[in-house]
């Protein structure tokens, strides 16, 4: 979707989580993954291909909105080994791109797993050490 | 069951029942090691059966497909080198494996030592029947691991350790030449397929003159010395020494230091009969026959004389298989490998006594021994055996396969002509008289003269039938050999050759046959032999002067230097590379990703800023992109930590709220969850960090990451806006499937729901895994508290 001050945010948000995650305290550093992370889950939202506005819900119960999603009929047969989809570019879709909602979907779940155990070990580390700081934190490692 | 069944059996079923091995242990307890021996007797039998048919002068391949689009298959190819091989790889296993029950103490690591044991002879024995040669190399380098790890198996010896890496070091980067030689050879005959080369006359006469010949030969030969020891790759050999004295008898002597003469004899119908395979495998070969038996000569420890006497004598078997002309290719092939038969007969049997002599004296110093006949006197006549044997005397077998050495080297002379017609007997005839000096050093040394009045323990005596009767069984073939030498002839030896010479060949081989010139040159052999030994102190003075005065006149020498120096390059390189910082990297990566970026974007000059611009949004729209950025730079600069984690998360609601205006209702739904359950999280264990640390930035690091930051985020830009132009690429996307099938296939109206449940069902499995074993992380990381104290 074409959108340049979206564009622009999700820029600056990268600005900013990258001077994040660029500093000594851990804390911070955390802060930034999780700017970062809003940052890309955008992006990958706002690169999808399709240039339609429906949010990707078949609201048809005909049992053939299918082929009017597409506007064309196209078959799969596993025997003849055709598994992906044979259409011709630059095809009218009405919908906005599924795909990509669904891979950030997988994203911002596995983000919340990964921020955290990365808290938690930031609390232990500071339990074991007594400091957030990287930078002292490699002295007393040695 | 069929020939292949069988020889596939017989390479597999040690891996298998090795794998088994730790819980027979449970069972057996220190009895193992019979057990190991009963799989290496299963091999043996596996053998003997295909044995026969190889006999009656048939060949057996058979394949089972593994990369048929590859040309490369697991297949198999029995002839009478490969069966030869097999038999003195799975025999000589019984007989290790055996006399390793009597040999390993009980507080050794068992089911370690006989694993790998019985790995290296699967290994060994799917080398010898492997009918091509990727699986070749495959096999070969297995042999090489198992060979590190039995050799490194007293891991706390710093010795075992340098031995270890050494072989492995050696060999192996050896098998990696030999590798590319058979890409060569795939270049010029386009298969890997051994039987197919060996018996298609034309691949073989147009391998002949094309001009990479040479370097398949020189590249394979590599490898092949490497792994036996020859020129100056015998460094090895000797510091493999320190590995239990069985793995050296097995490994060291028998099986897998021949690998390489086994490949020398498989390559021979290819290469041989050229001259460059004659300069190359003879001259190699007889140069490390003179050094090593000379080095053999002045060695003190006993294990250290029957290494240097290996190197030797595969030296020998190098020669006489690099003895061939255009016209008469088989000169030396019938005398190598009826030595090559005998030699494993005799050293194995020579390093058992070694075993038994370091065992019961305590000692592998020769100079601490002597005497030790008396005490024990079956060890003396099992050793007087095997050496005498080694030496060449008659009628033992060793002095048949010499005398035939000496009889090919005299033809090997004549075709040449010239000066040749002496100097290779010559050299030949200098070879045995070391040979024959260090086997009467070994006798003299351990049993002979008087028993030195300290340093050895009070009462030596001959060891248990466990050690002794398989060294016993050795002697009994090596003098059954040379006395009806037509037994191992027609069982082995005439096989072998006529599948090395590809054509059926009979020998007559007789422990008597007249005065001839071999005879004398084995009698003026004796007679020199003797004549060295008695100067051995003046010899033994001398060299150690030319060692002091030339010390860089050793491999060892560089090859410490090398590897000494590696270590050190690569440490400067590493503490260079990876100094720390966890900052340091990511500025790296950063500053790559950009230079990726700018470098091929200013290249191809095109217009960074497109024309086709949209600033048209909505208000709303616009409102939401301006609190997002207020909340990150509070998240980024609000100096408490609970002021930025609350920004934080209203940078998170903010982004849910923007999901609903890009048309994605389940991300606006999940993404409100979990920002709730983050901000929980951040704000559960930020209650326990308070704030101590604040940083003061420099201004230098200040400007250098802003500017960094500025420029991906700048970077970012041009990216997004050229990739959101509403093109769609020139290429089907996966999305129309997702949109046509979703209600069609899984009957769902909500696609984006149907691909996360359905379509890509397993990704999102692994997602869950993630979410577990973040759980996990988090459980352990709590609980891992006050386990220290």
């Amino acid at each position: 979707m074409n959108n340049t001050l979206l564009s622009l945010t999700i820029a600056i948000l990268f600005g900013i989580g990258t001077f994040l995650i660029l500093r000594r305290d851990i804390v911070r550093v955390i802060i930034g993954l999780g700017v970062l992370s809003h940052a890309v889950n955008l992006l990958i939202v706002s690169a999808g291909v399709f240039s339609g506005t429906k949010v990707p819900i078949i609201t048809d119960d005909g049992g053939h909105g299918a082929a009017e999603a597409t506007g064309s009929i196209f078959t799969d047969s596993l025997s003849q080994g055709i598994l992906a989809p044979i259409i011709e570019a630059g095809h009218h879709v009405d919908y906005v791109d599924p795909l990509v909602q669904a891979l950030v979907l997988t994203a911002i779940v596995i983000s919340l797993a990964t921020t955290a155990f990365i808290l938690i070990l930031a609390y232990r580390i500071y339990e074991e050490y007594g400091t957030t700081d990287i930078r002292e934190l490699r002295r007393l490692w040695g | 069951m069929d020939s292949f069944t069988a020889i596939t059996i017989a390479v597999f079923l040690p891996f298998i029942l090795a794998g088994i091995l730790p819980t027979v242990e449970k069972l057996l307890k220190d009895k193992v090691g019979w057990y190991a021996s009963a799989v290496a007797f299963l091999s043996l039998i596996m053998v003997a059966q295909v044995a026969p048919e190889i006999i009656h002068g048939e060949t057996i391949q058979g394949t089972i497909e593994w990369l048929p689009s590859m040309g490369i298959n697991l297949s198999f190819y029995a002839d009478g080198l490969s069966i030869m091989f097999g038999f003195i790889v799975s025999g000589i296993g019984v007989i290790i494996m055996s006399y390793s029950n009597g040999y390993m103490s009980k507080k050794e690591d068992l089911p370690r030592y006989y694993q790998q044991l019985l790995f290296f002879m699967g290994s060994m024995l799917g080398m010898v029947f492997s009918a091509n040669t990727i699986q070749l190399f495959i096999f070969w380098e297995l042999t090489s691991i198992t060979s590190f790890m039995l050799i490194g198996y007293w891991r706390n010896r710093p010795m075992s350790v340098y031995g270890a890496t050494k072989s492995l070091i050696i060999t192996a980067s050896g098998g990696l030449f030999m590798l590319a030689g058979f890409l060569v050879l795939h270049a010029i005959t386009g298969t890997f397929d051994i039987p197919t080369i060996l018996h298609n006359e034309s691949i073989r006469e147009a391998l002949h003159s094309h001009n990479l010949f040479i370097y398949a030969l020189i590249l394979i030969f590599i490898g092949a010395a490497s792994k036996s020891a020859q020129g100056p790759f015998y460094i090895w050999l000797p510091n493999a020494m320190e590995a239990p004295t069985p793995v050296s008898a097995f490994l060291h002597s028998a099986t897998m230091v021949k690998a390489g003469i086994y490949l020398i004899a498989r390559v021979h119908p290819i290469f041989s009969g050229t001259e460059a395979w004659f300069i190359l495998v003879s001259g190699v070969g007889i140069f490390t026959m003179l050094l090593a038996g000379f080095l053999a000569f002045r060695q003190t420890d006993i294990k250290g004389i029957l290494a240097y006497s290996t190197i030797s004598q595969l030296a020998y078997l190098m020669t006489m298989y690099g003895y061939t002309t255009h016209h008469e290719p088989g000169i030396g092939v019938a005398a190598a490998t009826f030595h090559l038969l005998n030699h494993a007969t005799f050293k194995a049997c020579l390093f058992l006594v070694a075993g038994i002599v370091a065992h019961e004296a305590a000692t592998r110093d020769i100079t601490k021994m002597g005497g030790l006949r008396k005490e024990m006197p079956i060890t003396f006549i099992v050793a007087t055996i095997g050496a005498l044997s080694m030496a060449g005397i008659p009628p033992l077998n060793g002095f048949l396969s010499k005398e035939m050495f000496y009889e090919s080297s005299v033809e090997m002379g004549h075709l040449l002509g010239g000066p040749y017609t002496i100097l290779i007997p010559a050299l030949a005839v200098l070879g045995g008289v070391f040979t024959f000096a260090y086997s009467i050093k070994f006798i003299d040394g351990i049993f002979l003269g008087k028993r030195p009045s300290k340093g050895l323990p009070e009462h030596i005596h001959d060891p248990s039938m466990v050690m002794l009767a398989p060294a016993i069984f050795l002697a009994g073939l090596i003098i059954l050999f040379g006395l009806v030498p037509s037994i191992p002839v027609h069982n082995f030896i005439e096989p072998t050759v006529s599948g090395i010479l590809l054509e059926p060949t009979t020998l007559h081989v007789k422990l008597w046959h007249g005065f001839t010139t071999s005879l004398m040159m084995t009698i003026a052999t004796f007679i020199l032999g003797i004549l060295i030994y008695t100067q051995y102190d003046r010899i033994a003075e001398w060299q150690n002067r030319f060692n002091a005065m030339f010390p860089w006149f050793s491999v060892n020498y560089y090859y410490d230097g090398a590897v000494n120096n590696a270590k050190d390059v690569t440490f400067k390189f590493s503490s260079r590379m990876q100094p720390g910082p966890v900052k340091n990297y990511v500025i790296a990566v950063l500053l790559l990703t950009l230079a990726m970026f700018a470098i091929p974007a200013t290249m191809l000059a095109t217009n960074f800023i497109p024309q086709n611009l949209n600033f048209d949004v909505p208000l709303y729209e616009g409102l939401i992109f301006l609190f997002m950025i207020i909340a990150a730079l509070g998240a980024a600069l609000l100096p408490k930590y609970l002021p930025a984690i609350i920004s934080l998360s209203g940078l998170g609601y903010l982004v849910a709220l923007l999901f609903i205006y890009l048309q994605a209702p389940d991300l606006a739904l999940t993404q409100v969850l979990v920002e709730t359950l983050s901000t929980i999280i951040f704000l559960l264990a930020l209650v326990k960090i308070p704030q101590k640390f604040k940083e003061h930035i420099p201004t230098t690091t200040l400007a250098r990451d802003l500017i960094i930051s500025v420029a991906v985020s700048a970077m970012i830009f041009i990216l997004l806006i050229n990739a959101t132009q509403g093109i769609v690429p020139p290429f089907e996307t996966l999305s129309y499937y997702f949109i046509e099938k979703s209600l069609a296939l899984a009957g769902g109206h909500n696609i984006v729901n149907v691909i996360i449940v359905d379509f890509r069902g397993y990704d999102t499995l692994g997602e869950i895994s993630v979410l577990c074993l973040a759980a996990l992380g988090v459980y352990n990381l709590i609980h891992s508290r006050g386990e220290d104290e």
